[in-house]
């Protein structure tokens, strides 16, 4: 299995004996929501679909996996997506077949996808990668896989010598606890398993991946060891064990 | 009193009955030309009965008038408590003539508005905001029909703000209902009347009123030490004189700090705009019944508010500004033809110079130009939505003749253009055609904009630590800047932000940090180049007793020189720029102002940013930059870039470093409420705003930051002409050790100027990580030396402290088996396979040293990619981007994932 980085995404390719383009938490629809919170811009679907279509054509992937959170408003369909959201699917479906992993915000996206696009919110192994959203609790059927979630947003803050310089948003690669994640039984021999969270595809969301961490929400970053947490940028760029950040934030 | 003669017997009457018995040469002059019906300016000392001047002629008119409803005559002034002074003298007036009168403004109560709109009063005082508000409500605009003269009080606080780019157009809003009406503006003294003129009535022809104030002030400098202590004793000894004296500070912190220390005495109150409308109204009581004999204030006190006799003004440190001191001093001996006294207790070297200076040029008359807000794109979105609010739908056009009669839009149609298109973006409005709709957003977010000026929410910042509220910045400043991670500066501690939630900043203390982040305090007052150069040239003349003749002044600024010069410092003056290298970076002593000072330090940081790709942190005032630098970048470097600034280039290299500092973003922020992307009450959370913020580039929002950060906040003309006299040689650029003057100065403005692109910050972050990474030394000749130790600690050609080889196989902690294998005497084929590659890892270390170690420690970097590493031949930044590169490939094979 290798994966390329696609830094305009952020987006990942996933090639074993298929090749998958990855890519999640798209948040169609963000900007209604964004109104009711006082901030109001156009939508900006076009730009974001075209982005992501632009990634397609250059990437040539066998299928499309969208790790979640594809529209924005919970729990109901606001009027944008519910103008926007079926043409923006027809598009994608156009190019390439798409594999969707619902996530929370994902209500009543069902009505617009079609049977065998729709996977287990839990997640699925497919060509060996495990995929899934990163809200609930994983399928044990994933243990011992490399498991990609979106959910989290992830973003990197990094400074220079004086001060702060980049703000982008990463990867974060760790190993989980199988038996707190529920996929393994206690003392069960069990193979590693290791969880990317992969950025956001949505250009405003972002999230500190040190709060991710600190503070975690989801099942999924609640069990990761933190010793062995790596961070990628979205380009690929090594940036290194988390441990070896953490003393930036204490100088 | 001839002058009143020509006025109506029952006006006359009036003026008599109140004890009027001399007229002041700003009412004798402007009394018949305003009764002429002509567009007036009024420019006098504040006591000079300016607000009598308008308004006799204008009683005159309103008594001719039929009393047919609406509002016949608009009192505007800048504060509400103005506009409570000034109704509390108009009522005696206007009842005696039998005409009403009525205030409007934030304060006025439901009941009272409502009775406005059905009984409007003849002569209405209000503010520039509540004017806007007058044109929402159908029975109010009919009201504005009848209006015959628009009064103007203070129009100097307006005209070169934004607030009063709104006004001006409000005024041609009116227009339209009420035609030509009569224009009155009152105004200080300032360096240019016809601007403010023009501001006031547009093309339409004026006369203009003036009445010197210089001739009337006395104005002495006197030195009272930089310790707090000694300051405020020799206040306090200058207060035991008979008489009220208001003692003006510069900031709010300065009049508390004063208040507190003066608390005892008994006979002193503190004014400022911080505290309730309560206290300030009982301190202007008590001072004016006589209860108390000094009030501290800040500019609040500037404007006209009577309170009674004022026998002193005494200014505590440097005004900033000729037309500051102008209207401070001026409020002293409160009567005609008085002189008005005034002290300024200079607190430092920097301080006492420029106070001579400024002391001067008042006497001279020299006063700062009021420059007006021209094509404010904020005001104009302002506007639009509330003319489309006024009107439901309209015209283009009608708009565009609505801008054109002020003064301040130069090709209006092409910017309405811009700004409509940005609305409609925000759905402020609808464009149809030629047509601008308003929206069910409109009258919303009218409602929280009637105002231009910036109403900041403030944002708590919560100590984890101590538990408590720390402080609140504002929250531009944290939106567009702050998130969790950074340090930045508050009540002058470090503060770490943890976490930015539930409308609150959650902090932690932090230490030292080699980089100190944007903090605004309260906007500084900025000192004008031209008092800056002047205050330079007395560094350089020593002439001091052309300014003063105290002997306690001229004493302490001669000691002072004569002590840089026996350190052997370079003294900075009008014609020298000193640089001088301390622990945080380097200190350019340029005397040059805020401004210009501002845009030379940006210039210079981004020049430094882009070269050595670091981010330069920038502190400055009037007198020094201070440019805070990685330690191998010194003064000699700056001098370099000093001497070979090109002028033409600056304007654009300062467009390119503003995107990405925390000022920009910050203004951003404002002006984006104003075009309604951003509600007054917006929720931040859980999205990037910063990258929120990108969705403005290219954008009218983002050039209207360009636009006020350009003609407000600097000065490129100045630093440009700097830039100049350093090619011609008038400038001469040296560097010397680290200085009293160097040293001297509260720095008080801040911000980061970041490298153009990011890498250098991945590449520190990446030196940082390969320094801590662990390492195991192996020695692969006697093959019986193995130590584990951290990069960071290999000299650059590891040796064997047993055999003295240095033949070194540098391991990863998981390679350190390895070695154990190579030791045995019998081996397999793939034991051999590891010696081999052992071997090629320790004949790097051989021939490149330490260099082979860094590149051998990157993940996933074996012998082989080392080797490609180190053929390279880079050092420095490319080398470690070529560790980059390789760790990129790495993390893209299956090996890392599995």
């Amino acid at each position: 299995m290798n994966l390329e980085f696609v830094g305009d995404g952020p987006a990942l390719v996933v090639e074993d004996k298929l090749r998958f383009l990855i890519a999640a938490d798209l948040h169609f629809g963000i900007e209604a929501d964004l109104a009711q919170h006082g901030l109001h811009f156009r939508s900006r679907s076009k730009d974001r679909l075209e982005r992501l279509l632009a990634i397609i054509d250059r990437t040539d992937p066998d299928g499309l996996v969208l790790l979640g959170d594809v529209k924005h408003s919970i729990p109901t369909l606001t009027r944008q997506e519910y103008y926007e959201l079926p043409r923006i699917l027809a598009t994608l479906r156009d190019r390439v077949p798409l594999l969707v992993f619902p996530g929370n915000h994902d209500t009543g996206i069902e009505r617009y996808l079609v049977p065998g696009e729709i996977f287990a919110r839990e997640g699925a192994v497919i060509d060996g990668v495990g995929y899934l959203h990163g809200h609930m609790y994983p399928s044990p059927s994933l243990a011992g896989h490399l498991m990609i979630a979106g959910h989290h947003h992830p973003l990197l803050t990094l400074r220079d010598r004086v001060g702060c310089a980049l703000q982008s948003p990463a990867y974060l690669r760790a190993g989980v606890n199988n038996v707190a994640l529920r996929m393994a039984e206690q003392g069960e021999a069990d193979a590693p398993t290791r969880v990317l969270f992969m950025p956001a595809f949505n250009e405003i969301a972002g999230y500190d991946l040190f709060q991710i961490i600190r503070n975690p929400t989801s099942p999924l970053s609640r069990h990761i060891n933190s010793d062995d947490t790596e961070i990628i940028l979205a380009d690929g760029t090594y940036i290194g064990p988390l441990k070896t950040l953490i003393p930036d934030e204490s100088d | 009193m001839k002058a009143i003669e020509v006025l109506d017997p029952k006006v006359q009457a009036c003026i008599r009955k109140r004890g009027f018995t001399l007229l002041s040469d700003a009412q004798k002059e402007a009394i018949p030309l305003i009764l002429r019906g002509d567009h007036t300016l009024l420019i006098a000392p504040t006591g000079t009965g300016k607000t009598e001047s308008a308004m006799f002629p204008v009683f005159n008119a309103l008594l001719t008038m039929p009393s047919d409803g609406g509002f016949k005559a608009l009192y505007i002034t800048p504060l509400r408590s103005l506009n409570r002074d000034i109704l509390s003298r108009m009522q005696w007036w206007c009842s005696e003539l039998g005409l009403t009168v009525g205030v409007r403004h934030g304060d006025t109560p439901m009941a009272e508005r409502r009775k406005q709109a059905l009984y409007p009063p003849d002569l209405l005082i209000t503010t520039p905001e509540t004017v806007q508000a007058l044109f929402m409500g159908k029975r109010l605009r009919h009201h504005l029909a009848s209006v015959r003269f628009v009064i103007v009080d203070e129009i100097h606080e307006l005209a070169g703000s934004k607030r009063g780019a709104q006004l001006a157009v409000a005024l041609e809003r009116l227009h339209v209902y009420a035609g030509e009406f009569q224009r009155i503006g009152l105004s200080a003294t300032v360096g240019n009347p016809q601007d403010i003129a023009r501001f006031l009535c547009g093309e339409r022809p004026f006369s203009l009123v003036q009445v010197p104030v210089a001739k009337n002030l006395k104005i002495d400098v006197r030195y009272v030490g930089d310790d707090f202590r000694h300051q405020t004793e020799v206040l306090s000894q200058m207060l035991k004189r008979e008489g009220s004296t208001l003692v003006f500070v510069n900031t709010r912190v300065t009049a508390e700090a004063l208040g507190h220390a003066l608390f005892e005495r008994g006979d002193v109150e503190v004014h400022h705009g911080s505290l309730s409308k309560e206290v300030r109204i009982d301190a202007e009581e008590r001072f004016k019944r006589g209860e108390i004999h000094t009030l501290i204030c800040t500019s609040s006190m500037e404007l006209g508010i009577d309170i009674g006799r004022i026998d002193h003004v005494i200014q505590f440190g440097s005004p900033r500004e000729v037309a500051r001191l102008v209207q401070r001093v001026g409020r002293a001996g409160h009567q005609l033809n008085t002189v008005s006294h005034g002290t300024i207790l200079a607190t430092g070297f920097d301080d006492l110079l420029e106070s001579l200076v400024i002391a001067k040029k008042a006497r001279a008359n020299e006063l700062e130009e009021v420059i007006a807000e021209q094509n404010a794109a904020d005001v104009l979105a302002n506007q639009v939505a509330a003319i489309a609010v006024e009107y439901g739908e309209i015209e283009r056009q009608k708009i565009v003749d609505i801008l054109c009669r002020t003064s301040l839009f130069r090709e209006p149609a092409l910017l309405l253009e811009d700004v409509c298109r940005q609305m409609e973006e925000h759905r402020l409005i609808r464009l149809d055609g030629s047509r601008i709709i308003t929206t069910a957003r409109a009258r919303r977010y009218l409602a929280g904009n009637l105002s231009m000026i910036h109403d900041e929410r403030k944002v708590p910042v919560f100590d984890m630590v101590s538990r408590r509220t720390v402080g609140t910045l504002d929250e531009s400043f944290v939106v567009g800047w702050v998130h969790t991670g950074v340090v930045f500066i508050t009540k002058g501690q470090l503060w770490r932000v943890l976490e930015i939630a539930d409308g609150k900043l959650t902090v932690e203390p932090a230490k030292k940090v080699s980089g100190e982040l944007p903090s605004w305090e309260g906007e500084q007052i900025p000192v004008p180049f031209s008092v800056a150069r002047e205050a330079g040239a007395i560094r350089r003349s020593r002439r001091i007793t052309d300014y003063t003749s105290d002997p306690d002044n001229v004493a302490y600024a001669g000691q002072f020189l004569v002590e840089m010069d026996k350190n052997r410092s370079l003294v900075p003056t009008d014609r020298l720029i000193s640089l001088e290298n301390t622990d945080d970076g380097v200190v350019c002593n340029v005397c040059a102002g805020h401004k210009a000072n501002e845009a030379l330090g940006r210039v210079l940081s981004v020049l430094i940013s882009a070269r050595y790709g670091t981010t330069v942190g920038l502190e400055l005032d009037a007198y020094r930059i201070l440019l805070r630098l990685p330690f191998d970048i010194r003064a000699a470097d700056v001098r370099d870039l000093l001497l070979s600034l090109d002028p033409a280039h600056m304007p654009g290299i300062i467009r390119l470093s503003l995107k990405r500092t925390a000022l920009f973003k910050w203004k951003l922020v404002q002006i984006a409420k104003k075009f309604g992307a951003v509600d007054p009450d917006a929720d931040y959370e859980k999205i990037s705003i910063i990258r929120l913020l990108e969705f403005f580039d290219n954008t009218i929002v983002q050039q209207e930051a360009f636009r006020e950060l350009l003609t407000g906040y600097m000065d490129i003309e100045a630093a440009s002409a700097i830039a100049r006299q350093i090619k011609t040689g008038e400038m001469s650029v040296g560097i010397g050790p680290h200085s009293l003057i160097g040293a001297g100065g509260l720095l008080s403005s801040r911000d980061q100027i970041p490298p153009p692109t990011a890498d250098q910050a991945i590449l520190s972050t990446l030196r940082r990580r390969l320094d801590q990474d662990d390492v195991f030394l192996c020695c692969m000749n006697c093959r019986d030396w193995k130590s584990k130790t951290v990069v960071s600690r290999i000299p650059d050609h590891p040796q064997c402290p047993k055999c003295g080889a240095r033949l070194i196989a540098a391991l990863k902690p998981y390679e350190e088996d390895s070695f154990t294998m190579v030791k045995k005497s019998r081996k397999t084929s793939e034991e051999r396979a590891v010696e081999q590659r052992l071997m090629k890892n320790a004949n790097m270390v051989l021939s490149s040293g330490k260099k082979a170690v860094i590149a051998l420690s990157g993940r996933g970097v074996g012998p082989e990619n080392a080797s490609r590493i180190l053929a390279t031949l880079t050092d420095g930044d490319a080398f470690y981007r070529e560790i980059l590169k390789a760790e990129r490939n790495f993390i893209q094979t299956h090996r890392y994932w599995t």
